[in-house]
């Protein structure tokens, strides 16, 4: 750790002597002279004309102090070192399955391109049931299409048949948000499932989506009074659902690969203490 | 810990130690000077708290008149944020800084002393104001237009004299300090480290102070400049801030809060790395989430940057605006939340001490919370138009100022005081002034809360009888005098434990930063040797030889 002592972090010999900035009672005075020159705006102009001669003193006086050198005094150091006395006590270690000590957990992930599949299969799962809502109650595919678009692209109040009729802006923004938007849950499932000791399809396919539609149902109408009106919230739920248990599905199907047990500094070589340098070597110079 | 040595006190005459104070360009009795000002501050901003309660504890109280109740109100706040928080902040960041980077002194150490007096001027200049006698109008000196000094109540007109005057001026005086004081943490926190501590490495709070420097650089710049706005309007017949001549009254509203909203980060940043020091120490756990909270605390500095118009969602800006600052307004939530789950986590399974530092701490856990989750509230633009002005926007903001900043430096008081004087505070009388001063909190802003809800404005003097407000402002008062009741006990407990306390010894926490490596008080040097680190926790790798923290790091 120390060149010198064992237990203390001195990095350097201890001197006799250290140098500090010599004391000044320029700033102090600068300081002054700048708050009278202040207090002439509300009192006696006499006071900005003392406060304007203390900050020329007080200027030079601390200019004749830091030019050409900055003026030091030594000071004695105490010829005895403080030390750090060694823990007696030892550290406990939690008990972990495998799990080496000081493990960055979990100690497996699953890829990131286990999230890409799952998003895109919950996507399917999510479509399908939400078509097969557009069918059986409006008698059209593009129904639920129609209002997924227009959470980005409507303006006004528009009629149940326009809803259920073909249109190409709103079926191209529905795709890119549909797709966008399963991928990105899909990668927080494969981020998030194996933290989620117990029942992860459970957790991640039937509990967040019920929360999410709960969330959702509690502020739509305060955020868009309009599509509040044509959600079917069981329908909603049922398409969530269908999302969350496919993507989950999928994501735990694939082979996880283990966590990298040391920070990404460490890993590119840009900071690598321990790795680097071995217990007793010198820390290089700054 | 009581066998450890500590630097033997040296008694000087007085006269030595005004030319020492006067003179000293050393970090650690600048930030002991910062302190002692603030705390002098801090009780008379709570002197103008307690009268100001007094007058409000029941309907139509004539204890105060309209005038004086506005003048408090003014200097309460006024000083709060810029002669309390602040100093009491930069002090602390004065002190603890260069040690706990392993330097021997901050980077200027002449501008330091002269950033402590421009501060220290400003305030008794404010003050002065009270005594100044001519060129005062009827109403007296002191300023009176709120502490953020809407237009068009400072201009000739509706403020004669020199009231406004002396507010304008002290807060420049006192932002020509905090620049300085913001160059020298930057520099410092920047240039200073000693080997081995890499940005990575480095305690958060000098993160934090760091983040609260640039913070500070880019806040105080736009307050400055409309202050000098407001002097030219008032001495040389600009127009800057008369509508009736072409002028805003808006456009002061949008210098003033981009300078307002991230000066509650400059204040509250600093204490998030009080936090994050005492809560590992007291949890026998390193701090959880190292990377995410520096990363955290960027985040808001930089957030913070674009939120400010969520203080004028009633002057009726157009709805992009609206939409906008309720947007970067909730955004702030996040990264503080990743703050709030960290220190959660590092809580989590450790062995928890609750000694008086870390009591301070939880209580400011659950109270930045609650005071984090009001403004949610404040910051959706429709429940602003509600509640905007009123005792709700009062108690919300008490609770982050007090509930959050205040309780986090008591904190700081009760962890870093036997390294500062090498005794013990003593720990009942810490224990006594946390219990009464959270019981009078909560009295005080929790059902502060109510009367705004129903109605109550802010900086009402008095209010008719019969609007459901006075059992609410009743317990709202009651629980000041609890507060002041712990302030006391604080003082006490700071002035006996300075004579009579137990000894500290060097490191009577157990602790794992360097200002723990050196004596306490440490000497004018810090540090004999120039300390190395190779982790987070320089101490634990010295007591732990076998599992130090530099091999996983």
């Amino acid at each position: 750790m120390s060149s010198g002592h064992p237990s203390s972090p001195a990095a350097s010999p201890i001197p006799a002597h250290v140098s500090l900035p010599a004391p000044s009672v320029w700033p102090g005075l600068l300081a002054l002279g700048l708050t009278l020159a202040a207090a002439g705006l509300v009192g006696s102009r006499v006071l900005s004309i003392v406060g304007a001669v203390l900050c020329v003193v007080g200027g030079i006086g601390w200019f004749l102090q830091v030019l050409p050198h900055d003026r030091h005094e030594d000071v004695s150091v105490d010829a005895k070192p403080v030390t750090i006395a060694v823990s007696h006590r030892k550290v406990s270690r939690m008990a972990a399955a495998q799990a080496p000590h000081r493990a960055r957990l979990p100690l497996e992930i699953y890829p990131i391109s286990a999230g890409i599949k799952g998003g895109l299969a919950g996507s399917v799962a999510m479509a399908v049931s939400a078509i097969l809502y557009g069918v059986i109650s409006h008698g059209s595919v593009w129904y639920p299409i129609n209002l997924l678009g227009a959470v980005v692209y409507a303006q006004t109040e528009v009629s149940t048949a326009q809803i259920s009729a073909f249109h190409i802006e709103l079926l191209l923004v529905a795709t890119v948000l549909h797709l966008t938007t399963s991928i990105l849950v899909g990668l927080l499932y494969g981020a998030i499932l194996p933290m989620l000791p117990r029942r992860p399809i459970l957790v991640g396919g039937v509990f967040a989506p019920l929360v999410w539609t709960g969330l959702l149902y509690s502020v739509l109408d305060l955020i868009d009074p309009l599509l509040n009106q044509r959600i079917d919230w069981l329908w909603f739920l049922v398409s969530q659902v269908a999302f969350g248990v496919v993507a989950g599905l999928v994501v735990v199907r694939q082979v996880r690969v283990p966590t990298w047990q040391f920070p990404l500094a460490a890993r590119a070589g840009i900071e690598s203490p321990g790795m680097m340098h071995e217990v007793g070597e010198q820390n290089p110079p700054r | 810990m009581a066998s450890e040595s500590i630097a033997l006190r040296v008694h000087k005459s007085p006269l030595h130690v005004v030319y020492e104070c006067v003179a000293t360009a050393d970090h650690k009795k600048i930030g002991l000077m910062y302190i002692v000002y603030a705390l002098l501050f801090l009780v008379v901003m709570g002197i103008e708290a307690i009268l100001m309660r007094i007058q409000l504890s029941h309907a139509n109280a004539t204890f105060l008149s309209p005038e004086v109740f506005n003048r408090l109100f003014t200097l309460h706040g006024t000083t709060g944020v810029f002669f309390v928080a602040m100093p009491i902040l930069f002090g602390f960041g004065n002190y603890l800084v260069p040690l706990m980077i392993g330097a021997r002194d901050m980077a200027f150490p002449r501008l330091n002393a002269f950033s402590f007096w421009m501060t220290a001027f400003g305030g008794f200049f404010l003050y002065a104001s009270f005594f100044a006698g001519g060129g005062l109008s009827q109403a007296g000196s002191a300023p009176d237009v709120g502490w953020f000094a809407y237009a068009p109540l400072t201009s000739p007109t509706f403020s004669p004299g020199h009231s406004t005057d002396y507010w304008t001026l002290s807060l420049l005086l006192a932002g020509v300090g905090s620049i300085g004081a913001a160059v020298n943490f930057i520099a410092t926190i920047l240039c200073m480290r000693c080997p081995g501590m890499t940005l990575s490495r480095m305690p958060l709070l000098a993160w934090m102070n760091l983040v609260m420097g640039g913070l500070i650089l880019v806040t105080i710049s736009p307050l400055t400049a409309a202050q000098l706005m407001l002097m030219a309007d008032r001495y040389i017949g600009g127009h800057f801030f008369d509508t009736a001549a072409g002028g805003s009254v808006v456009m002061w509203m949008h210098f003033f809060w981009i300078f307002g909203h991230p000066e509650v980060y400059v204040l509250i940043i600093p204490c998030f790395g009080f936090v994050s020091e005492i809560v590992p120490v007291f949890s026998r756990k390193a701090m959880f989430g190292y990377p995410a909270m520096v990363a955290a605390s960027v985040s808001i500095g930089f957030v913070s940057l674009g939120v400010w118009a969520h203080h004028m969602f009633t002057v009726g800006m157009p709805s992009y605006g609206n939409a906008f600052f309720v947007l970067t307004t909730m955004v702030v939530a996040v990264p503080t939340g990743i703050k709030i789950f960290n220190w959660l986590a590092t809580i989590w399974g450790g062995k928890i001490r609750f000694a008086t530092p870390m009591l301070f701490c939880i209580g400011f856990l659950f109270q930045f919370l609650i005071a984090g989750l009001t403004g949610i509230m404040l910051a959706t633009a429709p429940f602003d138009w509600q509640l905007s002005a009123s005792y709700f926007v009062v108690a919300h903001f008490h609770y982050v100022i007090v509930g959050g900043i205040l309780f986090t430096i008591f904190a700081g008081f009760y962890y870093w005081y036997p390294k500062i004087t090498g005794r013990m505070l003593n720990e009942t009388l810490g224990k006594w002034h946390f219990w009464i001063f959270l019981i009078g909190f909560h009295l005080t802003f929790d059902f502060m809360h109510i009367p705004g809800l129903l109605g109550m404005p802010r900086r009402v003097y008095t209010y008719e009888a019969g609007r459901g407000w006075e059992t609410w402002n009743m317990i709202s008062s009651i629980g000041a005098i609890f507060q002041a009741a712990g302030i006391l006990i604080f003082v006490y407990n700071m002035i006996v434990s300075y004579f009579h306390g137990a000894l500290a010894g060097n490191d009577p926490w157990d602790a794992w930063t360097l200002e723990w490596a050196t004596t306490s008080p440490p000497p004018d040097y810090n540090f004999a040797g120039v300390p190395a680190v190779r982790s987070r926790r320089p101490l634990w790798d010295i007591k732990h030889p076998d599992d130090p923290d530099w091999k996983y790091e």
